[in-house]
C-alpha cells in the first residue's frame, strides 16, 4: 500500500481541528502499521445482490461483513491507503444511480407497489414537462444520492475519519474509524448526509449510514424514505478508480435492497490547474427557481432582460 | 434534423436569430446541477451572432449574456446557461476566452417561452476557436 504524505498532513490538521489525538482514542479495534490482506472475500455481483437478500437491515449486513473482517483495524498514520487527487462520478447516460439501468429503462431496483406507481408517475410527468428537483431550493443532495452527483470530489483518509467530499454545496460525509457507535435511536433526527461510522478491512473501507432524510436517487429516478438507509464498501479499483459497492435498504420503498458499483474516475488535474473551489448555491439570481403552480420548475426572472 | 419556423420569439429577437433547428435524435442533456431543464425546448436549437457583454461564471450554473444586434437597429441580450466553472474549466471554457467584447456564433436550446436565453451547447468565436461546455462531463 503506498504511503501518502498529503493525507498523513491532513490527519494531523483534522485530530487538531477536532481535539482528537491518536492516543486518546479508545477502541478494541487493532491498530495497523501497514494494511493487512482483506478479510472480507471477493464477490461478484450476483453474489452481492445475494449478500443484501441474505440480510433483513443494512445494520445486519453491517454486523455481518465486519465479523467477516473479524473486527476489521484501525489504520495509523503509515498505513492510510492512497485516495488522494479529484475524481469525478463515471457519467452513465441519463445519470441514473445504478449504473446498470439499461438506456430509456426502469431503475432495476424492486420497489414496491406504491414506489413503483411514483416512480411511473414521475416518468409521465416528465413527458408532460412537469419537474421539479427538490435541490432546486440549493439544498444539498443528501445521502444515498449523493453517489450520483456529477461534480468534483475528494477522499480523505485519515485514521479515525474518512472525509468523502462532493464539490457541490461543499458537501462532506464523515465516516467515524475510530470504532464509536451510531447515535443512540432515541436520539437520531433526520440528516442529509446521516450518521455514518466504518471499519478498514486491509484498503478497503466498510461504511454503514443511518439517520438519514427521505429524497431522490436522482431526477428522473425513484423516491426514498427517512427510512433509508446504506453500506458500502469503498476501494481503488486500480489507479485511477475508485469504487463503492453499495446496498441500499428502504423497507418502505424497497422490497429487497438494492444493490450497485458506483465508479469514480480521477481526473489529470489540467496541470494542477483543477481546483476545488467554494460552492455557494445562491451566488447567481439568473438560477433562482420556485415550483409553479402546475408542479415544474419556472425561473424567476433574470437580469439580463430587465 | 427538420428545419422549424419561430412562432414564440419577440419580433425583434426573431430578426437576431440565425436559425432554429429542431433535433428529434439527439438525447436531451440535462442541466444537472441544481434544477430541471423542462423549462428549455431540448429538442430545437437556436443560433445567434453576437458580442459577449458578460460572463458570470457562478455556481450552480453559468450565464454567457450576449447582445445580439437586431434587424431593426435593437439590441436583444441573450443568456446562455452552462454548468459552474469546475465543469466549464474541465470543457476548456475559462473566463478569459469570453472576455467582454467577444464576437462570437452560439447556440443553444431556447426556453419554451421565448424568453432569449437557452442552455449553451457550442460556441464558435470570431477567430473560429469552438468551444462546447458539454465536453466537462467527459472523463480525461
Amino acid at each position: 500500500m503506498k504511503r501518502c504524505p498529503f493525507t498523513q498532513i491532513l490527519a494531523g490538521a483534522v485530530a487538531t481541528l477536532f481535539g482528537l489525538t491518536l492516543a486518546a482514542c479508545s477502541t478494541a479495534t487493532p491498530t495497523v502499521e501497514k494494511s493487512a490482506a482483506p478479510q472480507i472475500p471477493q464477490r461478484t455481483k450476483e453474489q452481492m445482490v445475494d449478500l443484501g437478500r441474505q440480510h433483513k437491515t443494512a445494520a445486519d449486513l453491517f454486523k455481518a461483513l465486519h465479523d467477516e473482517a473479524k473486527g476489521g483495524q484501525r489504520l495509523s498514520p503509515a498505513a492510510l491507503p492512497d485516495w488522494s487527487g479529484i475524481y469525478t462520478r463515471v457519467i452513465v447516460p441519463g445519470f441514473p444511480f445504478d449504473p446498470d439501468q439499461p438506456p430509456g429503462g426502469l431503475p432495476p431496483a424492486k420497489l414496491t407497489p406504491e414506489y413503483h406507481s411514483r416512480m411511473l408517475k414521475r416518468i409521465e410527468d416528465v413527458k408532460k414537462g412537469i419537474e421539479w428537483d427538490p435541490i432546486s431550493t440549493c439544498s444539498p443532495p443528501g445521502h444515498p444520492r449523493w453517489l450520483t452527483e456529477p461534480f468534483l470530489r475528494e477522499f480523505i483518509v485519515t485514521p479515525d475519519q474518512t472525509w468523502l467530499v462532493n464539490e457541490m454545496v461543499n458537501d462532506i460525509r464523515r465516516v467515524y474509524t475510530d470504532g464509536r457507535d451510531h447515535i443512540p435511536e432515541a436520539d437520531r433526527y433526520p440528516l442529509y448526509n446521516g450518521d455514518s461510522i466504518g471499519f478498514w478491512d486491509g484498503d478497503r473501507l466498510v461504511v454503514h449510514t443511518n439517520q438519514l432524510q427521505s429524497g431522490i436517487y436522482q431526477r428522473s429516478q425513484p423516491d426514498y424514505t427517512d427510512q433509508v438507509e446504506t453500506v458500502e464498501i469503498w476501494y481503488k479499483a486500480d489507479d485511477k478508480t475508485l469504487r463503492a459497492d453499495v446496498w441500499v435498504y428502504d423497507p418502505p420503498a424497497l422490497t429487497e435492497a438494492w444493490f450497485t458499483k458506483q465508479s469514480y474516475a480521477k481526473l489529470d488535474e489540467e496541470g494542477k490547474k483543477l481546483r476545488i473551489r467554494y460552492w455557494h448555491c445562491g451566488e447567481n439570481e439568473n438560477n433562482s427557481v420556485f415550483q409553479n403552480r402546475q408542479g415544474t420548475t419556472e425561473f424567476r426572472g433574470f437580469t439580463f432582460t430587465k | 434534423m427538420i428545419k422549424a419556423t419561430i412562432t414564440f420569439l419577440s419580433l425583434a429577437a426573431v430578426a437576431a436569430v440565425l436559425s432554429v433547428t429542431a433535433v428529434v435524435s439527439v438525447l436531451p442533456v440535462p442541466a444537472v446541477a441544481h434544477h430541471s431543464a423542462t423549462m428549455f425546448d431540448q429538442v430545437k436549437t437556436i443560433t445567434v451572432e453576437g458580442v459577449v457583454k458578460k460572463f458570470e461564471y457562478t455556481n450552480p450554473h453559468s450565464w454567457l449574456h450576449v447582445d445580439v444586434k437586431n434587424k431593426d437597429g435593437s439590441v436583444t441580450t441573450w443568456g446562455f446557461e452552462a454548468e459552474g466553472p469546475s465543469t466549464l474549466q474541465r470543457s476548456g471554457i475559462r473566463p478569459s476566452d469570453f472576455a467582454a467584447g467577444t464576437k462570437l456564433k452560439i447556440s443553444g436550446h431556447p426556453m419554451k417561452d421565448g424568453t432569449p436565453a437557452a442552455i449553451w451547447t457550442e460556441a464558435t468565436r470570431a477567430d473560429g476557436k469552438r468551444f462546447d461546455p458539454r465536453e466537462g462531463f467527459k472523463v480525461k
